[in-house]
């Protein structure tokens, strides 16, 4: 089997056997989802309008903010980063497996997401199935990118848990996914525009749901993918350049 | 004389202001076992590290089998095996996934006969946190092996081990130079130094204070050698100094003294025995060790 794949096989293996892993993607994200959802749509059920896609922006942010940058750091801490290099496994595709398995776990619980939102609280199917799919990959890579950042910028993990912190909580509460981003006072709302889960919320409400919002679809999927580009490009180029620094 | 397998020429590696290596020449010939000793912070990891290709030189060049670790990094990924001071996997990573992993990026098949050689047979499927320190050390040690290297360097591997774990590692050590593969060890065990090694070199502060067989190494420093004997008829005690042989003290029967020239204090001694017409029971010749030789660079570098 090519390397690569094989890396990739164990990598899905390792994360199956890390408690860690499966609390940040899977645990935490679905029970929130069972609590939440069973309460907005009580008590708002025009929630239910977009319920899936918000769920799934909490659970995808949550894994790859909270839950992707630790097991870099920690790699990088304990020298696991060295003794693959030494043993001839290139950084690069470390980081890249790490990237890959990430987007496959929160594929799969945005999936368990969509199928189940329906079932479970009557919420509403998107109007355009495939722009929805297509939100929600450039969303996952777009937080996976932020996620990757912040694991190869913090020095430490206490670090990165409060970089990780310092864009999960807005995200959470400027993006809309809690509540309309609209009763927010204005800085806020701007201040909610730095994340892509605000832009996400907007493309999936337009695009997917074909609901009215405060900007274009296409703008923000725009936005948000930008946002990818750009943390995917600092991410590689900081982790590129720390591996310079050992060198030099 | 045996092919050089790795040659150092003025290798210099600075941090800032701090000279870590300054300027040193090695030479580790092909299919011997070398240390590299020296006190915490002489530069012996940062010398591995940038034979290892981790870590880029300021000055001087190197090979390792042929090829230059600055310049040739897949190349010397294939000739050298490497097993880090600091060295770790991911907690939960199987040690058969571990072996699986390095040898497919190596292009090759997995070495399970490497875990099965190093006695991890039963420990195949244990997660890597679950591993002892003695089998993390094998592990790494397969590991580096995988790839089929010509010259392998170990940082410190039997640190942490205990006495057992200790022993089956300097038997995997010794296999190794019985297959013809060059071994470069940087150790603080001074006895491990003396029993595994061919050749070694001390370093202190950033330099090479000495390098040769660990006799050779011993024998140039000026410590003074020991002996120790019992006779039938206890003709040497109360103990006297005499010729080059200075009387140290006496127990049990036995008496001790110190010499800086070994062979002319046994003669003395023996010709003692004999004119008193005595026969000798027992005698030890100990030299300085290498910790001895070893803290008296170490002391007269810090003196410096």
């Amino acid at each position: 089997m090519n390397a690569f794949l094989l890396h990739l096989w164990v990598q899905f293996r390792m994360d199956a056997r890390e408690r860690g892993t499966l609390l940040t993607f899977y645990a935490v994200p679905l029970t929130f989802f069972v609590v939440m959802g069973a309460v907005f749509s009580s008590i708002n059920p025009t929630t239910k309008e977009t319920l899936a896609a918000s769920m799934s922006i909490f659970a995808v942010t949550m894994g790859a903010v909270l839950g992707a940058p630790i097991p870099l750091v920690k790699m990088r801490e304990s020298g696991v980063l060295r003794a693959y290099r030494v043993s001839g496994i290139p950084s690069r595709a470390v980081l890249l497996i790490q990237e890959v398995s990430a987007f496959f776990h929160l594929l799969l619980v945005s999936a368990i997401i969509f199928v189940t939102a329906p079932l479970l609280f009557g919420a509403d199917l998107p109007r355009d199935y495939t722009g929805y799919f297509i939100i929600l990959l450039i969303y996952i890579f777009a937080s996976i990118a932020l996620g990757l950042l912040i694991g190869v910028t913090a020095r430490s993990q206490s670090m990165a848990t409060m970089l990780s912190q310092a864009v999960f909580l807005p995200s959470l509460l400027l993006s809309g996914i809690m509540f309309p981003a609209s009763l927010l006072p204005r800085p806020l709302l701007w201040l909610g525009r730095i994340f892509p889960a605000t832009h996400a919320m907007q493309s999936f409400s337009v695009l997917a749901y074909h609901l009215k919002a405060n900007y274009s679809g296409a703008s923000a999927l725009g936005i948000t993918a930008g946002i990818g580009i750009l943390a995917t490009a600092i991410a590689v180029w900081r982790f590129e350049a720390a591996g310079r620094e050992e060198l030099g | 004389m045996a092919e050089a397998a790795i040659t150092v020429q003025g290798l210099i590696k600075r941090y800032g202001p701090t000279t870590a290596v300054n300027g040193i020449d090695l030479e580790v010939r092909k299919g011997e076992i070398f240390g590299l000793l020296g006190p915490n912070g002489a530069g012996k990891t940062t010398t591995l590290e940038c034979l290892e290709g981790i870590r880029k030189a300021d000055g001087g060049r190197m090979t390792v089998d042929g090829c230059n670790p600055q310049s040739d990094g897949k190349e010397l990924r294939r000739r050298l095996g490497v097993q880090l001071q600091s060295s770790s996997l991911p907690d939960t990573m199987h040690a058969d996934e571990a072996m699986s992993l390095v040898c497919a990026w190596h292009g090759l098949q997995p070495r399970f006969d490497l875990l099965r050689g190093f006695g991890l047979e039963t420990s195949l499927k244990k997660q890597y946190h679950a591993l002892s320190t003695g089998q993390k050390r094998r592990l790494h040690l397969a590991l580096a092996l995988a790839g089929g290297p010509a010259v392998v360097v170990l940082d410190e591997p039997t640190a942490g081990l205990d006495v057992q774990g200790r022993a089956q590692l300097h038997d995997a050590i010794r296999a190794l130079k019985a297959e013809g593969i060059t071994i470069l060890l940087a150790t603080h065990d001074m006895a491990e130094a003396e029993t595994l090694c061919d050749r070694l070199a001390i370093m202190i502060h950033g330099n090479v204070a000495a390098v040769g067989t660990p006799v050779q190494v011993t024998a140039a420093g000026h410590g003074e050698t020991r002996i120790i004997v019992r006779t039938m008829n206890g003709s040497l005690l109360p103990g006297l100094s005499m010729g080059s042989a200075r009387f140290t003290k006496a127990s049990e029967g036995y008496g001790e003294w110190m010499c800086s020239d070994a062979a002319a204090g046994v003669i003395d001694l023996l010709r003692k025995v004999q004119t008193a017409g005595d026969t000798v029971e027992d005698l030890r010749v100990e030299r300085p060790s290498l910790e001895e030789r070893f803290l008296e660079l170490v002391e007269g570098g810090e003196h410096k």
